[in-house]
């Protein structure tokens, strides 16, 4: 539904962003991770259609953005920025209402009370921006990224900041839109989140570093560590576990042992050792988390500004 | 008027309709002007005891319009003059005023951070424009025009016998209608377009008066009677003021750099 074609963004001589492909299809939660300067706002703000790539280009089923199609491109777009941006003295309300009529939304009281209920806000309706919370701003920021029903989202760090019981309710919603075929591009700190609500991660610094399935690329990075817990004294087996390890240890009832391929070996391995008489009560893998890709990834970037 | 500019217009009055005190300094400089001439033309005489006819460097000033109101008396052609001076002063200076409005009205936005959001949406640069330009002037003229009321109720009632009636003309109402929206818009495009390229409020400001300069010249040439615009002339400025404006949206659009304002400006 959307996608970044080779996007690149310079500032002066600096490059931002490197040489980024990515799509988001409908119904697919795409979380953009990637440390503070990485690129990851400016990546989002191109796919917006706030500013114009270097090189390369973002499109939206297929049609190019460009400062001639952008205002109706971006009717499509729901963008939550970095910073919520409320109007202070405005209230909640009268923020969201405005921003509705400005994406020409045709019953803009109808939908701005239907998204106040639906994201709890409706007793805050008559307060002013100023008035509100840090977790509130950002909730009100989502609802006026969300007030025009768009197809296409982009989040910047929507639960930045937030206390558990908003974010919660935030990635709750994430869920719902994703469900009503929603193609949402969220970038997060929050591996845990990414792991929880992502279809597909993407690592970035500067450059794309890896896409795929938070799965797939845990089974890429899995350690290869794997458990045997036999019924007796492991040690018995430990000849076995070493013709495949040759550092394999032996504590109590289980082995340990390090595989080359883990997925491939398993089974080979757990043949031998009930070929041996051994009773094989559990198998285990140890799984690399999201966290061990993104620090294989992610080195320290000495230059480390917002980008 | 289209729906979006419609929507940012109203929040531009809802923020200075909660915040009055922005207004206060039209109101003093609407009340300033609105003074001057009654205190020029009828205070200081009756104090003084002088009569405005008879002062040669005032009948001097008035000049060129002097023999055009012949069923006046000599005080009432001089007090005729300076009311039509002050007309277009009263309704220009309150309006360089609102300039510092329209300064803040798109540095204001940034310096929030609430211009990245608006420019997500599918408002065009344009629609963007007007409604920060009319957003500074509405509110000025909102103040201006109980004052202008006022300004010729005032004229009726303390004026010489006829100067209201001849303030009456299609002079004055080319002045009211045309020229002085004319030179609000001019002021107020430009105000925006610089604000559009500058980092700050103030430089904004300073340059954008710093533009209205040979403004100035025109009002203190028609001041000391040098100039003397006729109905006619007045209206077609009117117009042509208009014309201008068009062309300095249109130059503002042009120069508008939305890339620029969301990664330049820090």
């Amino acid at each position: 539904m959307i996608a970044a074609s080779h996007l690149t963004r310079q500032f002066g001589t600096r490059v931002v962003v490197d040489d980024v492909s990515l799509t988001v299809g409908r119904g697919e939660l795409v979380a953009l991770l990637g440390p503070n300067g990485a690129g990851k706002t400016t990546t989002m703000r191109m796919l917006a259609g706030l500013i114009r790539p270097t090189r390369g280009a973002a499109a939206i089923d297929g049609v190019e953005l460009t400062e001639r199609n952008g205002s109706r491109l971006r009717r499509r777009i729901g963008f939550l920025t970095e910073a919520p941006g409320l109007w202070d003295r405005l209230t909640v309300r009268e923020n969201l209402e405005i921003y509705a009529r400005l994406y020409d939304v045709a019953r803009p009281s109808a939908a701005v009370d239907a998204l106040l209920s639906q994201l709890g806000l409706s007793e805050h309706a008559s307060m002013r921006s100023a008035e509100l919370s840090k977790g509130m701003k950002q909730k009100v920021a989502l609802a006026r990224a969300l007030v025009h029903d768009p197809d296409i989202v982009l989040l910047d760090e929507p639960t930045a900041g937030l206390d558990p019981e908003i974010a919660k309710h935030v990635r709750d919603l994430l869920e719902e839109r994703r469900a009503a075929g929603c193609a949402l591009l969220v970038s997060t700190h929050n591996l845990d989140e990414a792991e929880r609500i992502a279809d597909r991660v993407a690592v970035i610094q500067h450059r794309l570093l890896a896409f795929d399935h938070p799965d797939a690329l845990r089974r890429r990075f899995a350690r290869g560590r794997v458990r045997v817990r036999v019924a007796g004294e492991a040690s018995r087996f430990l000849a076995i576990a070493r013709s495949f390890d040759r550092e394999a240890s032996a504590h109590g009832a289980a082995l340990t042992l390090q595989l080359a391929d883990a997925e491939a070996q398993t089974s080979g391995l757990v043949r031998q050792l009930v070929s041996a008489g051994a009773d094989v009560v559990e198998v285990s893998h140890e799984r690399a988390g999201l966290e061990d890709v993104y620090l294989h990834f992610v080195k320290p970037d000495p230059e480390g500004v917002s980008a | 008027m289209n729906q979006r500019i419609r929507a940012l217009l109203q929040k531009e009055l809802i923020e200075v309709a909660r915040h009055k005190s922005s207004l206060l300094p039209i109101v003093l400089v609407g009340v300033y002007c609105l003074l001057l001439p009654f205190v020029l033309t009828i205070v200081l005489p009756r104090v003084t005891g002088d009569r405005l006819g008879e002062d040669p460097d005032f009948v001097n000033v008035a000049g060129r319009s002097f023999g055009m109101y012949p069923h006046l008396s000599a005080d009432g052609r001089v007090q005729t003059f300076f009311f039509q001076q002050f007309l277009l002063v009263f309704l220009v200076v309150p309006v360089s005023v609102a300039m510092s409005a329209a300064a803040h009205a798109v540095v204001g936005e940034k310096e929030a951070r609430t211009m990245e959001p608006l420019l997500a949406t599918p408002l065009t640069t344009a629609e963007l424009l007007v409604a920060k330009v009319l957003g500074a002037l509405l509110p000025a003229v909102i103040v201006s025009a109980p004052g202008l009321l006022l300004y010729l109720a005032s004229i009726a009632v303390f004026a010489e016998p006829g100067v209201f009636q001849t303030m009456m003309t299609m002079r004055s109402a080319a002045t009211v209608v045309l020229l002085g929206p004319g030179l609000a818009l001019i002021a107020l495009q430009l105000t925006v377009l610089i604000a559009s390229r500058v980092q700050e409020e103030d430089t904004a400001r300073q340059l954008a008066i710093l533009s209205l300069l040979p403004l100035g010249g025109i009002i203190f040439a028609q001041f000391t009677g040098r100039v003397w615009l006729s109905a006619a002339a007045l209206a077609a400025a009117g117009v042509g003021l208009i014309g201008v404006w068009l062309l300095l949206l249109v130059l503002s659009v042009a120069v508008f750099d939305r890339d620029a304002v969301l990664t330049r400006w820090r």
